[in-house]
């Protein structure tokens, strides 16, 4: 909150600059992808758009730029599992829809089992899976060779692979492609988008909205969306008081110099706790775990440079001796649960919240948008994002999207 | 970011030795009048403050002390604090 936004946007911005009206029927916190895609989809379904999306630096700074890419609708839990599996249907249509190459690639996904006990919570999730559509199946150690042939499948890793879950409608899409497709989708349906432009207050009476104070000035307005990724539970709490369940945590990603194709699907394993995929370019984008202490700084470390490389060359041991170019750190809003808070128009009339997504907003972020729409026209929360209602901490409700003791929040 | 925590007993120590233990958030609750919402905000509801908090820490690969710091959570260094505690 106290970063300096104009040294972010002193370059060209994305597109077309518009006035800022002095009142809107929305406002959204944050230009990543879930407020662009809300505003995408409040004026292309709900009719809407009289609508300012306000982002402090510009569009895709923050999760949405960030991210590895890798799009996948195995959750664990009945909660999760349709509205992940609308969100991987929505890519081809939004491409069409928005006229956008988004560059999906769906060459499924390979998670890597090292132990029974592992193999065992895959049955589960394989399962859940399948109930609900989605498909999903396991494999033995052979199998995952015959997708990946640069696996090691001998027992000569420390953590020797034991089979796999294969996901095969998953795959990879162009991050920023989403950002700037949306973005320019949002604002040809009318979206004033507001780069460079940081939100300072929100003002509320009768614990109703009633408008949004920025640097560049007052907004009147009835409801606002709090979509600002890593940034949502503090501006939650400075401006309304309201706690979140959220951690705050930079999580890494890196890519190597680029090689002939090798890895044509995205494999990730939880016991190395990586994921990687080979881009278009050749690069092996991958990514790590978190720094285990929330902070609001975007810095790397050596720590994970040399994790990543145990755990990639432990794999894939043709991958040893090459270099990493890159690594880059962005902010994960960590839920006890790993699934979002979604909520809105109760504890203040007109505030609604998307907030608490962790690592799984990229792959969300057209469905939430879709239905965060729906909700802010008519005020009444649709049935598949009602299970991600604040209230269900205080009930003991937790969601079970993890498969067993998992520390992702640093409390635990 | 990796950074430096001064430890009561062990002095100034890398912090991957440490394992974060949470926001300060006072005393535990009195179990006679808790309440699920007042044991939710103990438990799970985080201020997530954007510049100096105070929290908790444990000497996990050293001495095992629970102690409390003020850090920078924008620049992720521990600072002196300058929190007024008498007027929170």
């Amino acid at each position: 909150m106290r970063l300096k936004s104009n040294s972010y946007t002193n370059g060209r911005l994305w597109g077309w600059n518009p006035p800022l009206k002095s009142s809107y029927d929305a406002v959204i916190i944050g230009g990543g992808l879930h407020g662009l895609a809300t505003a995408y989809f409040l004026a292309r379904q709900q009719k809407m758009s009289n609508v300012a999306v306000i982002e402090k630096r510009y569009i895709g700074f923050g999760g949405s730029g960030r991210n590895t890419a890798i799009v996948r609708a195995n959750q664990r839990t009945q909660e999760n599992i349709p509205l992940y599996k609308e969100a991987l249907d929505m890519w081809p249509v939004l491409t069409r829809e928005l006229d956008f190459n988004l560059m999906f690639y769906n060459c499924g996904n390979l998670n890597l089992a090292h132990s029974e006990a592992a193999l065992k919570a895959m049955r589960l999730q394989v399962a859940s899976a399948q109930f609900q559509g989605v498909q999903s199946h396991l494999l033995d150690p052979k199998g995952c060779k015959k997708l990946i042939p640069a696996l090691d499948i001998s027992d000569r890793p420390r953590y020797p692979i034991y089979g796999g879950m294969y996901h095969p409608p998953g795959g990879i899409v162009r991050h920023d492609a989403v950002v700037w497709g949306l973005a320019k989708g949002a604002a040809k349906l009318g979206i004033h988008i507001h780069q460079g432009t940081e939100v300072t207050g929100i003002g509320v009476r009768n614990k109703k909205i009633v408008s949004v104070q920025t640097d560049k000035g007052k907004i009147y307005t009835p409801r606002v969306l709090n979509a600002a990724g890593g940034y949502s539970a503090a501006l939650s709490y400075e401006m309304l008081g309201i706690k979140l369940p959220i951690s705050v945590l930079t999580i890494q990603a890196m890519v190597t110099q680029p090689l002939k194709p090798l890895l044509h699907h995205v494999v990730s394993s939880g016991a190395y706790h990586c994921y990687a995929n080979q881009t278009l370019k050749g690069e092996i984008a991958t990514g790590s775990h978190m720094d285990p202490w929330p902070n609001y700084t975007n810095q790397s470390t050596a720590r994970y440079i040399k994790h990543q490389a145990e755990a990639m060359t432990e794999l894939l041991p043709c991958l040893r001796g090459v270099k990493f170019m890159r690594i880059w750190g962005g902010l994960a809003d960590m839920t006890p649960d790993m699934a979002p808070v979604i909520d809105g128009n109760n504890i203040i009339t007109g505030y609604y919240m998307d907030c608490g997504w962790g690592y799984f907003g990229f792959k969300s972020c057209l469905v939430t948008g879709k239905y965060m729409a729906k909700f802010m026209a008519d005020g009444i929360c649709p049935g598949i994002l009602k299970p991600f209602a604040l209230r269900r901490f205080e009930q003991h409700r937790l969601m079970g999207e993890t498969a067993a003791v998992v520390n992702y929040s640093p409390d635990n | 970011m990796a950074f430096t925590i001064v430890c009561p007993v062990c002095g100034i120590r890398r912090s991957y030795e440490f394992r974060f233990g949470g926001e300060d958030k006072g005393p535990r609750p009195e179990e006679d009048t808790l309440t699920p919402a007042t044991w939710c905000e103990y438990v799970h509801l985080n201020n997530c403050v954007a510049g100096i908090q105070k929290e908790w820490w444990f000497h996990r690969d050293g001495c095992g002390s629970w102690f409390t710091i003020y850090r920078d959570t924008t620049i992720n260094q521990q600072v002196e604090n300058s929190i007024d505690e008498t007027n929170p």
